[in-house]
């Protein structure tokens, strides 16, 4: 049986780690309902957006925007959005599998991966995938102050590059968030744009005046509708890094906790085995002067 | 009227009001009461309402897109 030096050590140290975790979660806690909070500001704008883009583009083609140009896939960008930080279960880990998984699938296309988020950017980084010159190199900064501005522009260098013909496709892989318990890996194609859905119940039937000109408006909208699909999944992967680690950490205590009860047994057994000798010995030598 | 002017990350101003000046793309867009449904797109510039008291109050947007319907602005700007 270990020495109780040794046990007492050990407990210190389990419980120090406890203590560690403990406070993560709860920071991870008040955290997530940050960015739950940040999503929930983003949803009317959202909605409304895409409520006057449906109402628009049921009337319009929207193929023939810049951003629905179909070519044929030679070369992919991969935006995969992951957290600065770990700890936080198999989070980051999905995403970049993912993404290795998109580029198994497409073998003869030229790939490149944005990373946003220090995780998947120090997996890529050293890679054949590391995005050529003109991507932000530093995408990773966001996560300091997440707003629209500093995501939209990331969103626009990437649109920019597609609308030049640089890129055929573009993906983002990302954790959307559900609870704070539940992440669902989602790969969305970006770019080209996806035709919303003409609701054939039209939504409205109301006989707007379009300023300047349908055309026009809709051109305006759509690359704030790319941005602001953009801004979602990272405030998406945002609040799902902070479920994930509020999981993760919670699991960690619990483990902590059940490890401390094991280890406290196995040092009274020893301290009481220790007793018991030492009785063992002042008794036998009482027992050898008596004799 | 009215009013609601909101951005991705916030609302700026949700009330009612007066008027409203808005920044089109072919120049500016004065929006009173009663008028017909609209959809316009807006350039960088000020947002002017007007609220009850007839105070001016200034909004900076860097561009968006309003509708106008049924006595209710609905600014998205950026």
């Amino acid at each position: 049986m270990a020495n109780l030096k040794e046990i007492r050590s050990r407990i210190t140290s389990v419980n120090s780690t406890r203590q560690i975790t403990a406070a993560m979660k709860m920071v991870s806690a008040a955290k997530l309902r940050r960015a739950q909070d940040a999503i929930t500001q983003m949803r009317p704008y959202a909605e409304k957006l895409q409520e006057i883009l449906q109402n628009l583009s049921s009337a319009l083609d929207v193929s023939e925007n810049p951003y629905a140009a179909q070519r044929e896939v030679k070369r992919i960008l991969i935006v995969s959005i992951t957290s600065n930080r770990g700890l936080c279960g198999a989070f980051n880990n999905n995403v970049i599998k993912q993404a290795k998984t998109i580029i198994a699938q497409n073998p003869g296309a030229r790939i490149q991966v944005l990373s946003i988020g220090k995780k998947s950017f120090d997996v890529f980084k050293k890679t054949d995938y590391a995005p050529g010159v003109g991507y932000p190199t530093e995408a990773y900064k966001i996560y300091e102050d997440l707003n629209f501005a500093d995501a939209s522009s990331i969103a626009e260098c990437v649109m920019d590059k597609f609308e030049a013909g640089k890129l055929d496709k573009v993906y983002l892989v990302y954790n959307s968030f559900r609870n704070a318990a539940i992440q669902i890996l989602e790969t969305e194609q970006f770019l080209p744009i996806v035709p919303p859905e003409a609701s054939s119940e039209s939504t409205s039937q109301i006989d707007y005046i379009f300023e300047p000109n349908k055309e026009e408006i809709v051109t305006e909208l759509i690359p704030k509708s790319l941005k602001t699909q953009f801004y979602k999944a990272i405030l998406d992967s945002n609040a799902g890094e902070h479920g994930a680690r509020m999981t993760a950490m919670h699991k960690a205590t619990d483990n902590a906790t059940d490890m401390l009860k094991d280890l406290k047994l196995t040092y009274n057994k020893a301290r009481q085995a220790s007793i018991t000798n030492e009785i063992l010995e002042i008794v036998a030598g009482a027992e050898a002067l008596n004799g | 009227m009215t009013i609601e002017i909101i951005t991705p990350d916030k609302s700026l101003f949700k009330g009612e009001a007066k008027g409203v000046t808005v920044p089109g793309i072919d120049g500016s867009l004065g929006i009173l009461n009663n008028h017909a449904p609209l959809i316009t797109a807006l350039k960088e510039g000020k947002v002017k309402v007007t609220n009850a008291n007839n105070e001016e109050v200034f909004f900076d947007i860097k561009g968006g897109v309003a509708e106008v319907l049924n006595n209710k602005v609905i600014i998205l700007a950026e």
